[in-house]
Parts: structure tokens; C-alpha cells; sequence
């Protein structure tokens, strides 16, 4: 299988070649000129981002005109800086925080769509250990990833009338570890990669989702530099269909946009890649991804994230959301597009 | 010095040994440590991957290397010829030396993009220095009874360096070059932690966050043993032609 692969890569290129051999000859007119974009995302190449692979090997993009580079991230990278910069057209971002935390610091950069309707991440704890309700988190310690989720849980501990003082809360490691071995009562998890990672060990898991008590941290942007809205909105537009045309696909097709994503980064392992666009699908369509359609941006529900964050110092007061949100190019994907 | 090698690979035998028993007989987890017979397993069932991992990144390691190497020798040529060219730029070096690395990723990603060069320049930055202050303090210890007696029989400026000052510095520059081929492996493997889908310092990420515990031992020991090998590569070739030692 991989020889073929390679053989046909061959062939492609043989092909290519061909192509642009006939092209500098005329002998093929070139439809459309393609517009070079790139795209960053927030994390290395996994089903998490199986949409905009999918609209790439499908040829979406082009179609609408535009030659797409996808840039996988990294833990030292920030997709919103690197969009800001210029560095990259537009960027699969990190969240409702990350689009506030940006225009608090005046970043040029606006937010198209959101990807998970939901907040992506939860915290567990055993089932058969001691806590089983939010209050029961009182005493006991609890890890969370120290990317600003930290504040999503003080704002559920809140919820439940406890204190910071109740409770210990530290950064959490990258590993599950600390947690399946007990050490830990309570820890965050993604419900794509490291809820799966759990429950392939076989621990069996009580969930507290921060949707569950009122609190909503949607993540996963589509974001773009304001630059791009004003001067080139048909990229804009183009992209973000074809975005969106690939995430339907990659829902309907899950085992074909896993297999996608696993030419692009060969080193996955296919059946947490499969679980995890699974999950990924589930947060998609929740809410507003199936009511209104995918990437669908619920604004009011950011508010509320928005006064967590105030709260938390995180940002030192209410954005702009007209000229941080911009849902005028969603509101123009074409329904079928959207909608599954 | 061929005599010690079949000692060597018995020792290591020894060692992968006691990792398989000490694993079997405290029953640790795979997800504490996993066993070595595991960790062979997940190397022999994916090797093209492992190939293509290593191509790339000792592609980007080499090529960092060189460079760096390259700037290495220039500066630290030029800091022991003109000590106003040192003292100027000198504490620039070192100060570069004390920024972690990972503070340069975005950097990076936005002068070089997201190709390989990014990856090159981090082992680049990490093998010059090594490099530039060996050749510095290399030359610098001329034997200036040596450095005398070539002025006396009238030898200009580049006579001495390449006649008198490269040939002294060499052995220490030797050893720069060992470390700094090590460093910039290293490098290369952060450089590509800032976005890429190919190269070992993916394949440890991906390892490491979806807690592929034999993938991430695999990893560590492909890391090692191309550690060795290019360390063992640069030792052969400074025995075979730089075989004289400095004299102080």
C-alpha cells in the first residue's frame, strides 16, 4: 500500500509536470487565476482539523479560486499573532477567549465562524471515587490545562458556591497520568483526545461539562486579519465556504477525511483519529451547528464568556463584538453549504 | 579502539535486558514504561515512517550545522584577529545563549516560514556558538614565540592566520564541531515543533499528546543513536585528519 502510494505520487508529479508543460506551452488555458492563501492551525495536523483537509483534497478550494498551504501549529505557536502578523491568511484559532483576548489587545484580526458549539473541554472524575456533584468538589485537587481554562473552572466552582479557597487548582501536565494513577481527584480533559485517551485505558469517567451548569467557552475560530475583509472579502468568502463544504463532508465521511488528514501527518494513530472526529462532529453539529448551521457564531452566548473573562482579569473590559464577530460572510455561505 | 566494540553491544544488550525484566517484574503500566520489547515492536511495524522522520531531520540537522559552523568559524576568526571586533560583538553571543530557544518559534515561522529553513535556522543558532568561541580562544592561544618567529621571516597577516592560527585552533575547533552537531540535532527536532507534519520532533509531539508511550521511547532511541552516530562520524574524522594535539 505505501509503495503504491508512492508510486502514485510518481505518477502525479509525472502529471504535473505534463500539465505545466502544456500550460507554459497555452496549450491548456487556466480557468481562474488562483489566489495563494495559507491557513495556520492551532495544532498539529489531526482530525481535529479534518474540514479544511478535506475542502484541500477535494479540490473545494480550488474551485472557489484559491490555492490553500495549510500550516499545522505547535505548542510554542499562536495562531492569532501569526494572522495578525501577516504571516498566515487565516488561521483555525483558539477560541471565544482567544478572539476576545485579541481585540482587547487591539490585534487586527476579525472572527469569521466557530467551529465547536460547544466548550471542547470537560473535567472528570472517577466514577467510582468520592466525587460525584460540583459540590463535591470542595477539598479535593483539581487540574486543568493553565490556557485559560483555569478561569472556566473557577467560573463553574462559582456556580456551585465555592470558593478559590475550596479547592486546589494547579496546571495539569501533559500526560493523563497523574489522574488514572489517583493522584489527582479531578482533571481536565478534551472531549476529542484526552477523554478518549482515558477511556482507552479503561478508566470509567464521571463528566462535569462547563455547558451543563449555563457556562459556554466555544472554541475552534475561523479567523482572518481585518486587511482581508476590506481589501480581498471574494477570498474571504471563497474560503470560508469551501472550509465549511469540507467539514460537511468530513462529518458525512469520516473514515475517508481521517484517511486525508493521515496522508498529510502519517505518524496518527487511525483509531484515535477516528474517535476523535467523531467527537469533533458531536461539538460541530450541538446547538447552533445544526439548528442553524456549521460554524455558526452565537453571539449572545459569548457574552457570558466575555464577563468570566472580565472577571478574571483576563481582559480589562468589553469588546467591540462589531468589529470582533463578523458573521456577514457565514450569514453568505450558501445554505447547503452549512447545512447538513 | 575496535577491541571494546563487541563489550559495548553485550553491555547494551545487558541494559535492554534489565529494561524488559525490571518492567515484567514491577508491573509497571505501559503507560508508566513501557517494555523494550514494545517499544522494538513500534519500530519495526512502522518503518518508512521512521525513515522519512529521519531524512528529514538530519537534513535540516546538516544544513544547520554547516551554516552555523560556517558563521561560527567567521566570527570566532575575526574576534581573535581584532580584539575592538570582540569585545563589540562578543557579549551579543553570549547573550544569545541565555534565550531559550522556544522564544524564537514565532519568529521564526514568520521571518522563514513554515518550510524547512525555520528548522535550519534554530540549529544553526544553537551550533554557531559552540563553534565561535572555540575558534576565538583557539587561535587566540597562538604560541607567540610561534606568531614571532612566521612575522620575523616577514609572513603577512593571512600567511599566519591560514599557516599558523587555523592549524593551532583546530583541535578546539574539532570539539565545538562534536558538540555542535549534537546541538544542532536538537535544533532541528524544536524547530519543528514550530509547525510541521514531518520530522522526529513531530512524531514526538504526536507521541507525547496522545500518550503513545512505546512510539515515544522509539523515538527517544532513534534520537539517541543518531546522536551517537553523527558523534562518532565528526570523532573519526578528527582522528583521521586533525591528528595533531594543541601544544600549550
Amino acid at each position: 500500500m505505501p509503495r503504491m502510494l508512492r508510486k502514485n505520487h510518481v505518477a502525479g508529479s509525472a502529471l504535473l509536470a505534463a500539465a505545466a508543460l502544456a500550460a507554459a506551452f497555452g496549450a491548456v488555458p487556466s480557468a481562474v487565476a488562483q489566489e495563494n492563501v495559507s491557513v495556520r492551525l492551532k495544532w498539529l495536523a489531526q482530525t481535529q482539523f479534518a474540514g479544511v483537509y478535506v475542502a484541500r483534497a477535494k479540490g473545494y478550494y480550488k474551485n472557489d479560486g484559491l490555492n490553500v498551504t495549510i500550516n499545522p501549529g505547535g505548542p510554542n505557536l499562536n495562531a492569532e499573532s501569526l494572522v495578525a502578523s501577516g504571516s498566515d491568511t487565516f488561521a483555525v484559532g483558539g477560541g471565544i477567549e482567544s478572539s476576545l483576548s485579541s481585540a482587547d489587545k487591539k490585534l487586527p484580526i476579525v472572527t469569521l465562524a466557530m467551529f465547536h458549539q460547544r466548550t471542547p473541554f470537560v473535567l472528570v472524575a472517577m466514577e467510582d471515587g468520592p466525587v460525584k456533584t460540583l459540590q463535591d468538589f470542595k477539598g479535593k485537587k483539581i487540574t486543568a490545562f493553565f490556557t485559560g481554562t483555569q478561569h472556566t473552572v473557577s467560573a463553574m466552582m462559582a456556580k456551585a458556591g465555592l470558593k478559590p479557597s475550596d479547592y486546589s487548582l494547579t496546571a495539569q501536565a501533559v500526560s493523563m497520568t497523574p489522574f488514572l494513577n489517583r493522584e489527582v481527584d479531578v482533571a481536565m480533559t478534551t472531549l476529542y483526545n484526552e477523554l478518549v485517551v482515558v477511556r482507552n485505558r479503561g478508566a470509567k469517567v464521571r463528566v462535569f461539562a462547563p455547558d451543563d451548569v449555563g457556562i459556554s467557552v466555544p472554541r475552534d475560530t475561523l479567523i482572518t486579519h481585518q486587511k482581508m475583509v476590506a481589501e480581498k472579502p471574494k477570498v474571504v468568502q471563497g474560503f470560508i465556504n469551501a472550509t465549511l463544504r469540507g467539514w460537511k463532508y468530513a462529518i458525512q465521511h469520516p473514515v475517508e477525511a481521517t484517511e486525508i488528514v493521515m496522508a498529510a501527518a502519517p505518524g496518527l494513530d487511525k483509531a484515535h483519529q477516528l474517535q476523535m472526529i467523531s467527537e469533533v462532529s458531536k461539538l460541530m453539529l450541538a446547538d447552533g451547528g445544526t439548528k442553524q448551521g456549521l460554524g455558526y457564531m452565537d453571539l449572545e452566548k459569548y457574552k457570558l464568556a466575555q464577563s468570566i473573562l472580565i472577571d478574571a482579569k483576563v481582559i480589562s473590559g468589553p469588546v467591540n463584538f462589531d468589529t470582533t464577530f463578523l458573521p456577514r460572510f457565514w450569514n453568505a455561505v450558501p445554505t447547503a453549504d452549512k447545512k447538513m | 579502539m575496535r577491541t571494546g566494540f563487541g563489550a559495548q553491544l553485550a553491555a547494551l544488550a545487558g541494559i535492554l535486558m534489565l529494561w524488559e525484566v525490571g518492567v515484567r517484574a514491577f508491573g509497571l503500566g505501559s503507560h508508566v514504561m513501557p517494555t523494550a520489547s514494545a517499544v522494538f515492536r513500534d519500530l519495526w511495524a512502522n518503518p518508512e515512517l521512521m525513515a522519512r522522520g529521519i531524512v528529514r531531520t538530519m537534513t535540516e540537522t546538516l544544513l544547520g550545522f554547516a551554516i552555523g559552523a560556517a558563521i561560527g568559524f567567521g566570527f570566532g576568526s575575526a574576534f581573535a584577529v581584532s580584539r575592538a571586533f570582540e569585545r563589540l560583538l562578543f557579549p551579543l553571543f553570549v547573550l544569545s545563549q541565555a534565550i531559550p530557544v522556544i522564544a524564537f518559534g514565532a519568529l521564526v515561522v514568520m521571518w522563514l516560514g513554515n518550510g524547512i529553513w525555520s528548522k535550519v535556522a534554530i540549529a544553526t543558532y544553537l551550533t554557531a556558538f559552540p563553534v565561535t568561541v572555540n575558534t576565538c580562544r583557539g587561535m587566540q592561544s597562538v604560541d607567540p614565540q610561534r606568531l614571532a618567529l612566521l612575522r620575523s621571516f616577514g609572513a603577512g597577516g593571512w600567511t599566519i592566520f591560514w599557516r599558523l592560527r587555523v592549524p593551532f585552533a583546530l583541535p578546539s575547533i574539532a570539539a565545538a564541531l562534536k558538540l555542535g552537531i549534537s546541538l544542532g540535532l536538537i535544533g532541528a527536532i524544536v524547530g519543528e515543533w514550530f509547525g510541521d507534519t514531518v520530522g522526529l520532533g513531530i512524531l514526538l509531539l504526536q507521541a507525547m499528546y496522545n500518550e503513545n508511550l512505546p512510539r515515544l521511547w522509539a523515538l527517544i532511541l532513534v534520537c539517541g543513536a543518531i546522536g551517537i552516530f553523527i558523534y562518532a562520524l565528526f570523532e573519526a574524522i578528527e582522528r583521521r585528519w586533525i591528528f595533531w594535539k594543541q601544544e600549550i
